[in-house]
């Protein structure tokens, strides 16, 4: 695999499964057993009741752009061979956010309260992005 | 009615000229804004009992100093003193510096307080601050890894806004041309050139919908102000400024954790604001308004109740917040006009209020001036605080 050469998230003990299941291009989160509620991002404890009573789920994969912005210049020097490119915040199906890039897409045809669903860039050896696509055919 | 209200003043304020002083070392912002707000509150120096050095992010040397004293022993206050601490929020530290020094006042644990902000991350190594307000406060395991910088911020909230909302990016534009042209009338800003809005949407795009002309520019800087009890304020020679009333809300630390990026919290801590110092936004004079990118004051003059939701970008662009208009709003010129000094942006436009209402504004001071609204945010705007201060006590 050719170098990557940007950031790697780093993962910490309670976010490993996360990361394990993007390797086997699965999204996952966490569920509280207690209250029932769903958890992103990965958290040592529920942030809603305070249990360590978690458990992953696999999410649908499946949501809407909240809101975005295309990054156009002065990116992160990592970053500056992508321009333009698209960070968004999605609403999964599954009632959390998360952050990520839209991929594959004509720069201008984004928009908010579009639908998405993950597909996953094998970035490195050991870490898998999710990153999101347009379900609709504006592509 | 809570404790501190028509308890405590503000009695003076000092400020150093915001800009890129490349040979003005940061102690020398501090000392100078020091001795600025000592000899215009005409307190004599040993009555300070207590020193609120705010956090500095150019240097954690420099900021290890400010925590161990060093301001107290250059002020010749040693022995003197009973406190040196940091209260620290980023952007929002003048908000929660001055929250702190109310309550420490009304309970009795100090008689007066210095409260002071230096940085330097206008004449820092260039790439050294980039790097670093490219990082802070941006989760490194969940939004760097896409290219994510604070600079996204402010566009992030800008997209949805102007989605829910209509708001144009004319709109959006409008308030750096109000912002500037308040600068244009300050002696202490960094940007003191008028722009237009052509100007600012022909200059170049860094992340939808905001160009280089929508960001804010890093500065040097430092500002003080003093409190004391409404007793002791009474024989000085400025007029004593009263916090009326404080409101606040944590909303995120990872900025996509924001549930309402079109509310932010600024509806709940402006009416926890209001009720405390029972007043309503008709009452309001001058909006002191934390910019930092354009979207945040319009945000902000929605949550206040000064515009409807969805108005305040024609509210700006028809030129109601400018020199004249019917509400002035961030008259030092902001983050987008005075410059952006860190922690310092905050405490730069919260010393605006109090300047304006002691009638000390110069060129810019607005006419019977009894009522300010202060706001600020920190982090990548993790956070919505509103203060009320007035000249008088309603």
């Amino acid at each position: 695999m050719k170098e990557y050469g940007k950031p790697l998230p780093k993962p910490t003990p309670w976010s490993k499964p996360f990361w394990d299941g993007c390797k086997r291009h699965e999204l996952l989160i966490q569920n509280c057993r207690d209250c029932q509620k769903p958890i992103f991002y990965p958290k040592m404890f529920c942030p809603h009741c305070l249990s360590k009573n978690l458990e992953w789920m696999k999410a649908s994969g499946r949501g809407v752009i909240y809101s975005y912005t295309i990054v156009s210049s002065y990116a992160p020097t990592e970053f500056s061979n992508d321009t333009p490119y698209i960070v968004a915040i999605i609403n999964l199906k599954e009632g959390v956010r998360m952050m990520s890039n839209i991929t594959g897409c004509p720069i201008d045809k984004v928009k908010c309260d579009m639908d998405v669903e993950v597909v996953f860039d094998d970035i490195s050896e050991e870490i898998t992005l999710p990153k999101f696509k347009l379900i609709s055919p504006v592509c | 009615m809570s404790a501190f209200r028509g308890r405590v003043a503000i009695v003076g304020f000092g400020e150093v000229p915001t800009g890129k002083f490349p040979d003005r070392p940061c102690l020398e912002s501090a000392l100078e804004a020091c001795r600025e707000v000592i000899l215009d509150s005409g307190i004599k120096k040993e009555e300070i009992d207590t020193i609120i050095p705010t956090g500095t992010f150019f240097d954690r040397r420099y900021n290890t100093d400010m925590v161990f004293s060093k301001l107290v022993e250059e002020l010749g206050l040693l022995r003197i003193a009973k406190n040196n601490f940091q209260v620290f929020a980023g952007g929002s530290s003048s908000s929660v510096m001055l929250k702190t020094a109310c309550g420490l006042i009304t309970a009795g644990l100090a008689k007066v307080i210095l409260c002071v902000q230096s940085d330097k991350v206008g004449s820092s190594p260039t790439q050294q601050m980039i790097d670093l307000f490219a990082t802070f406060g941006i989760p490194d395991e969940w939004e760097t890894p896409y290219g994510f910088f604070m600079a996204g911020s402010g566009s992030m909230f800008a997209t949805r806004y102007m989605y829910e909302t209509g708001t144009t990016s004319e709109q959006l534009a409008s308030v750096v041309v109000s912002n500037r042209k308040w600068a244009a009338l300050n002696p202490n800003a960094m940007l003191r050139r008028e722009v237009t809005v052509e100007e600012i949407l022909n200059s170049k795009m860094v992340a939808t919908p905001f160009t280089t002309k929508e960001g804010n520019v890093l500065a040097d800087g430092g500002a003080a102000f003093i409190i004391t009890s409404k007793e002791r304020a009474k024989d000085l020679p400025n007029p004593p400024i009263y916090p009326l009333g404080f409101g606040g809300r944590v909303c995120h630390y990872s900025v996509a954790q924001h549930a309402d990026m079109t509310r932010m919290g600024f509806y709940e801590a402006s009416q926890e604001a209001y009720e405390m110092a029972g007043i309503g936004p008709k009452d309001v004079d001058i909006a002191e308004l934390y910019d930092g990118y354009p979207i945040y004051p319009l945000i902000t003059l929605e949550g206040l109740g000064i515009c409807k939701r969805g108005e305040a970008g024609a509210f700006v662009q028809e030129g109601n917040t400018w020199p004249g208009g019917k509400m002035p709003m961030t008259t030092n010129g902001g983050m987008l006009g005075q410059g952006h000094t860190a922690a310092g942006g905050g405490v730069a436009i919260l010393v605006e209020a109090i300047r304006q209402l002691m009638g000390k504004a110069g060129q810019r001071q607005v006419k019977d001036a009894k009522i300010a609204v202060e706001s600020s945010m920190g982090g990548t705007f993790m956070d919505s605080h509103v203060v009320i201060l007035g000249r008088e006590v309603p």
